[in-house]
């Protein structure tokens, strides 16, 4: 089996030959994908090449990929920008997985139709798998369906893997669950655990496949967050490696993935004005330091080498060097964000294309360091080109260790930096080896021109805890270095020598809050009660035993949001009754019987996909199956959660919530079955049963509701962005999508008048409850319970404590007829300032 | 000018309250003369329209009057016969 014989590839289609150069689509003209060739087709059924499996198929069959017993994987692509057709005017004869011969009709599409409502016809072969071929008819000439195209060499003896028929093997569709999508260090991480299987891996992204040991054409797919991944394998340790990377990459490839980064880098930055200068807040906080300006150094690079031999020498000795030196750097920095950094260069150091590219060069008679220069720069720059902001990210990456490996072949010693106490840095854009030599004791602060929340000074500035201000503007280069600044990362301005009293006045609102803070924690044991002695629950959000362990010492007068999703979330099965029930007892235990605690049964949906609940994509998943539809479509998944919510019945006050309740008609079938269960277990007692108010029908209808339900709870998230019509994580919207909206407030009055009519309580266990300028408005308006996210619990029942009740109301009823969030806001800060003078400085 | 362009503007803001301009197939004016003998004549073009980047599509009453020798003198390196006397000539990407 192990010979070389080489391969031939059959014209797919009748037509017209075009050089993939000429292709006017740069993801297939720069090769990113794969290098093939392309043929304007004047016949309309797309045949197979190659005899092998359908890997690839795509839904809306305009591409498909088949790969050969030999590893060879071919990806054909019918016209340009046709995904947007849907499927429309393609018909697939062929499934995935299925073997298919050379010559056999694979997809049918008509070529009018797609004439006329897409970009193109031009349709690609490409050999994604990687290997070198030649072409065997002239470019720009016609040729016929089945005629031999084009001739693949097949890679050097060794590499060709004795594989079984049909053993190319897929996972399942995976979402990506990274913030930043696979970028260098994830990829990295990814990259190295499937080197060490012996398969042929590829990592499928829509049409697009990527080799998964190359870093750079990972890094090339754009995976952004939420992408539906596909790993293909075959090869000896095929299935094993399809297992380990599956969970690798479900658990975010060594990034923590369930940690929120709301960060959007704002594009249109306010205009500065003198001594102030505007930009982006990359990291939170703010400090007062002096200015270090950090430059690159400029590097004279000769061009014509000395020798094949001796520049291919320096390249591989400087390459060495380089690779040692970053390993010494992650040792240094183990365990932190900065050695994956590091290793995700050390990873871009063996990238195979761009050694390919050095050492064409060098075999040219160019000198090592121009070699190196011209393939990082030319990678780079592709990455750039690319269109995705994150891409360009990377590409500072690149030039990190192409600057790292040119100065060691040029001799160049790294630049020292000795920097004075509370330094603020100030840069172009900072890369990762710049920052890794300072003494991060004593940096107070980034200030870059470039970047943005994703970028690696961006991610270090939050690992270390300190302010980061990117997107300023260039003048910011031209301050003097020990210039006093002071950056406020929070308000996204850097304020150059600024006057004593601002410093004053910033130290002390500092100082102000610490004690402040102080102060809640020590009282945090005591009740909420308002100045006029109405007593307000304040409970916990949580997703695990831990939180529960964490929230209990800190005030938590009961869990108000159990999330239950953790549990069913990566995994291949769902958790069976024991696993369940051992969870909710152990946190029932823990609260005990005098406490509540509100289990919301399963909230996922297309958004938050289960392996084992296969569900059709669907355009707009926050519209689509979630919540409580997608459990009435499942029941057997629901009343298997109530047995399992039931068995810690007595050992707390045990409420179940139902998410997304739109239709009485669901309350009423999820109570049917919740009744049925309790029956079934002989138990003397019901839980209390109630619903979330976050979807706008269930609000205008609460006055139905109420008299059916034990409680209400309020998602003040989902409730704003159903009534806004505004994504929150949209990164333009996202600012406007305020849940201090008045007319989120109208339906909130609107939830809590029903529920006082039948004398039911109300809960927020959204966002906002954790807010503490909206205390007032929520306590105003009559609600019960705030359910907060752990760390703010004192701090929420500090603002209960200065507040009167009749205040409250007079507050929220002027809420409640402003024009826009932002009226609401200026008036709670005016109260709040008026009611306490403190909670104005908590707001800055 | 300034109309234009603010119509182009309004279009890509509100898509559905702009009715799309229809595309006016252009007539035999503004086709190479050596195309359009090979096709038959002006007699024998229904109507015809640049699409998909590297092609021209012509609606023809008869198709057994193309002549493909005379198509291929005119630069035309490909041709699709379609239902309905609907033919693809391929020409490359322009420009």
């Amino acid at each position: 089996m192990n010979t070389t014989q080489p391969l031939q590839l059959l014209a797919p289609l009748s037509g017209v030959l075009m050089p993939l150069d000429s292709v006017p689509d740069p993801v297939f003209s720069s090769r990113v994908v794969g290098d093939g060739i392309c043929i304007d087709p004047t016949s309309q059924t797309l045949c197979a090449p190659l005899s092998g499996v359908i890997g690839t198929l795509q839904d809306s069959a305009h591409a498909v990929s088949v790969t050969a017993d030999n590893g060879v994987q071919v990806l054909m692509h019918i016209g340009l920008d046709t995904v947007n057709l849907a499927g429309k005017g393609f018909t697939s004869r062929v499934e995935m997985g299925q073997r298919v011969e050379a010559g056999q009709p694979l997809i049918d599409f008509d070529a009018d139709y797609i004439a006329l409502h897409a970009r193109s016809l031009l349709t690609l072969m490409l050999v994604v798998s990687g290997e070198p071929f030649s072409l065997l008819v002239d470019e720009a000439t016609c040729v016929e369906s089945g005629a031999p195209l084009l001739q693949v060499r097949q890679g050097e003896p060794g590499t060709l893997q004795e594989v079984q028929q049909g053993s190319v093997l897929f996972s399942g569709p995976l979402i990506l669950p990274n913030e930043s999508g696979l970028h260098a260090r994830p990829a990295a991480v990814f990259a190295q655990a499937a080197k060490a299987f012996d398969a042929n891996i590829q990592l499928h992204k829509q049409q697009a496949a990527a080799n998964a040991k190359s870093v750079v054409a990972i890094m090339a797919l754009q995976t952004v967050k939420g992408d539906r991944l596909q790993l293909s394998a075959d090869g000896p340790q095929a299935r094993q490696a399809i297992e380990a990377l599956e969970k690798l990459l479900l658990s975010g490839c060594g990034e923590t993935v369930e940690a929120p980064l709301a960060l959007e880098p704002a594009n249109v930055v306010a205009p500065s004005v003198p001594g102030r200068l505007r930009g982006v807040c990359a990291s939170p906080g703010s400090a007062l330091g002096v200015v270090v300006q950090v430059a690159s150094q400029e590097l004279d690079i000769e061009p014509t080498g000395t020798g094949i031999e001796i520049e291919r020498a320096a390249l591989d000795r400087a390459l060495a060097q380089a690779a040692n030196a970053l390993r010494a750097l992650q040792g240094e920095a183990a365990g932190t964000v900065q050695a994956q950094i590091f290793r995700a260069h050390e990873q871009l150091l063996e990238d195979p294309t761009l050694l390919e590219q050095a050492q064409a060069l060098v075999a040219e008679g160019k000198s090592a360091a121009f070699a190196w220069k011209t393939a990082t720069q030319a990678t780079a720059s592709l990455f750039q080109q690319l269109g995705s902001a994150l891409l360009a990210e990377r590409a500072t990456d690149l030039a990190d260790v192409g600057q790292r490996v040119l100065k060691l072949i040029l001799g160049v010693q790294e630049e020292c930096w000795s920097l004075p106490e509370q330094s603020i840095l100030v840069a172009e854009q900072l890369t990762p080896s710049q920052t890794a030599s300072l003494d991060t004791s004593r940096i107070a602060g980034f200030v870059t021109v470039g970047g943005g929340a994703t970028s690696h000074v961006a991610i270090l500035a939050r690992a270390l805890g300190l302010p980061s201000l990117c997107g300023v503007a260039q003048q910011v280069l031209a301050l003097d270095n020990g210039t006093q600044v002071l950056l406020d990362a929070d308000g996204g301005e850097l304020h150059v020598s600024p006057d004593q009293a601002l410093i004053e006045q910033r130290q002390a609102a500092n100082d102000r809050q610490r004690q402040r803070h102080q102060r809640d924690l020590e009282q945090s044991a005591q009740a909420a009660r308002t100045l006029d002695g109405h007593r307000v629950e304040v409970s916990a959000n949580v997703g695990s035993l831990r939180d529960v362990e964490q929230a209990m010492p800190l005030g938590a007068e009961g869990v108000g949001l159990l999330r239950s999703e953790l549990l069913y979330l990566d995994r291949a099965y769902p958790p069976g009754h024991d696993e369940q029930a051992a969870l909710y007892c152990a946190v029932a235990r823990v609260l005990g019987p005098e406490r509540n605690l509100v289990v919301r049964t399963l909230d996922v949906g297309g958004d938050k996909p289960l392996a084992y609940v296969p569900m059709d994509h669907e355009a707009n998943p926050f519209l689509g199956m979630r919540g409580i539809r997608l459990c009435l479509e499942r029941p057997q998944l629901l009343r298997e959660q109530f047995r399992a919510i039931l068995a810690c019945s007595g050992l707390a006050r045990l409420h179940i919530m139902l998410p997304m309740v739109t239709q009485l008609a669901e309350l009423r079938l999820a109570r049917q079955m919740l009744d049925e269960e309790v029956r079934n277990l002989g138990l003397k007692q019901t839980p209390k049963l109630g619903i979330m108010i976050e979807v706008p029908a269930a609000a205008l209808m609460a006055d139905l509701f109420a008299p059916e339900v034990d409680f209400f709870s309020i998602g003040t998230n989902d409730l704003t962005q159903y009534t806004l019509a505004m994504d929150r994580d949209h990164p333009r919207l996202a600012s406007q999508a305020d849940s201090l909206h008045p007319a989120v407030l109208r339906l909130i009055a609107r939830t809590t008048e029903a529920a006082r009519a039948h004398g039911k309580w109300v809960g927020v266990c959204g966002a906002l409850a954790s807010e503490p300028l909206a205390v007032p408005v929520l306590l105003g308006l009559g609600v019960h319970e705030l359910s907060v996210s752990v760390p703010l619990i004192p701090t929420i029942k500090a603002c209960v404590r200065e507040w009167d009740l009749a205040a409250c109301r007079t507050v929220a009823q002027q809420a409640l007829c402003q024009d826009s969030a932002e009226q609401v806001r200026d008036i709670l800060r005016i109260c709040s300032s008026t009611a306490n003078p403190a909670t104005l400085v908590m707001e800055q | 000018m300034f109309d234009r362009l603010q119509q182009v503007f309004w279009k890509a803001l509100t898509p559905d309250l702009v009715p799309d301009e229809p595309r006016q197939p252009v007539m035999a004016d503004g086709l190479a003369p050596a195309i359009v003998a090979a096709l038959g004549g002006v007699e024998n073009l229904k109507s015809h329209q640049p699409v998909a980047l590297t092609r021209l599509r012509v609606e023809l009453r008869d198709v057994t009057r193309i002549d493909l020798t005379g198509l291929s003198g005119a630069g035309v390196t490909g041709v699709m016969t379609l239902d309905n006397g609907v033919v693809h000539l391929i020409t490359g990407l322009q420009g």
